[in-house]
């Protein structure tokens, strides 16, 4: 219903609009259980320097020079962690840099160490960068320990109107409408609290959800 | 003439926006004049197809566009090289499938409009803004 995911993605979306045509930076990197190897800490780093590189009008000459050397070694070379770290240092020196993270505590540990430590050293170099995580709270202590700065937390946690916002998205497209009149439709809606506990997430059809209501 | 009138549909079907309004009465010769004109640059990828919008009328604008495509391809080249994972994709993918409204509230929270416009004196207050919630809220769907 309301997923760190969705969330996330409205936080990217949001940067981006506002971004447009100012020296602003914006990337993001979803982890994922299920990709974890395919997600090693050079990849995801080099991915977010990949998007504010594509989203620049000309390659930045440095990285372009780095491309070209690493083409004269026999099958290529692929950039260090190093590299990307010291690119992405100077692109975010000369924009105002935006990261997003979501799922942090869905990479693997020993990756995490390093996907943090080098956010910490970006933003030593341009204190300006501002980086948003999304995970399940028991990472907060490590993001805390490895990068300086005050860290805000804010709870994700289903409101109103997302409640609402997913029921009628979802009634609007329930393939059996004769199970729902309106009546209980609106009966349904008039009930949902201001704040919905989590004790309604459980709740798996339109009736159980009305019975927990009630 | 069935054959010429398919070699057209092919020129125009891989280059898109050149018109060459050809009418159907041209003689086989006429068409073989106009076409053999044209110097057809190598097939675009299925890639780059994707990667650039030709807006171009004129066959010198044509190769212009080719040109272009050949300094595309070695970007896209740098950009994998860089990394081979695409989280645009994947952030596409998820936007797509999000819900119009849905957790537009945490955009207009304190916290959030803080963390976005750096405020405070201090540049590095509010650096990291980290959004938490229980698996059962965060992954799940309620049906």
């Amino acid at each position: 219903m309301l997923t760190s995911r969705d969330v996330s993605s409205l936080v990217i979306d949001r940067l981006c609009d506002q971004a447009q045509g100012q020296n602003v930076a914006v990337a993001c990197f979803y982890f994922d259980f299920a990709a974890q190897r395919e997600q090693p800490s050079t990849s995801m780093l080099g991915a977010l320097l990949k998007q504010v590189v594509s989203g620049m009008e000309e390659v930045p000459g440095e990285i372009a020079k780095a491309y070209e050397n690493q083409k004269r070694v026999i099958g290529g070379r692929r950039p260090e962690l190093s590299d990307i770290l010291k690119m992405l240092q100077t692109i975010s020196s000369e924009n105002l840099t935006f990261i997003c993270i979501d799922a942090l505590d869905e990479c693997a540990a020993e990756h995490r160490v390093k996907v943090l430590d080098s956010l910490h050293q970006i933003r030593q170099k341009s204190p300006g960068t501002r980086i948003f995580v999304t995970g399940r709270p028991h990472i907060q202590d490590e993001i805390g320990r490895r990068i300086s700065g005050r860290l805000t937390t804010i709870r994700i946690t289903p409101k109103r109107d997302d409640v609402i916002g997913y029921l009628r998205a979802r009634l609007g497209e329930d393939t059996n409408p004769d199970a729902m009149d309106s009546s209980l439709e609106a009966d349904i809606l008039k009930k949902i609290p201001n704040d919905i506990s989590e004790m309604y997430v459980y709740a798996t059809t339109p009736r159980k959800l009305l019975r927990v209501i009630h | 003439m069935g054959a010429d009138v398919w070699e057209l549909d092919w020129a125009v079907l891989r280059y898109p926006g050149v018109s060459i309004k050809a009418p159907l009465f041209f003689s086989s010769s006429q068409f073989h004049q106009l076409t053999n004109s044209i110097i057809y640059p190598p097939p675009l990828s299925k890639q780059q197809k994707m990667a650039h919008k030709y807006s171009f009328n004129t066959i010198d604008s044509h190769n212009k566009v080719w040109n272009n495509c050949t300094i595309t391809d070695g970007r896209s080249q740098l950009l994998t090289w860089l990394s081979p994972l695409e989280p645009s994709l994947r952030h596409q993918d998820i936007r797509e499938r999000r819900i119009g409204g849905v957790g537009e509230w945490l955009l207009q929270t304190e916290e959030f409009r803080s963390w976005r416009s750096g405020s405070g004196e201090d540049e590095s207050d509010g650096a990291v803004l980290f959004g938490h919630g229980d698996p059962g809220v965060g992954k799940t769907f309620i049906w």
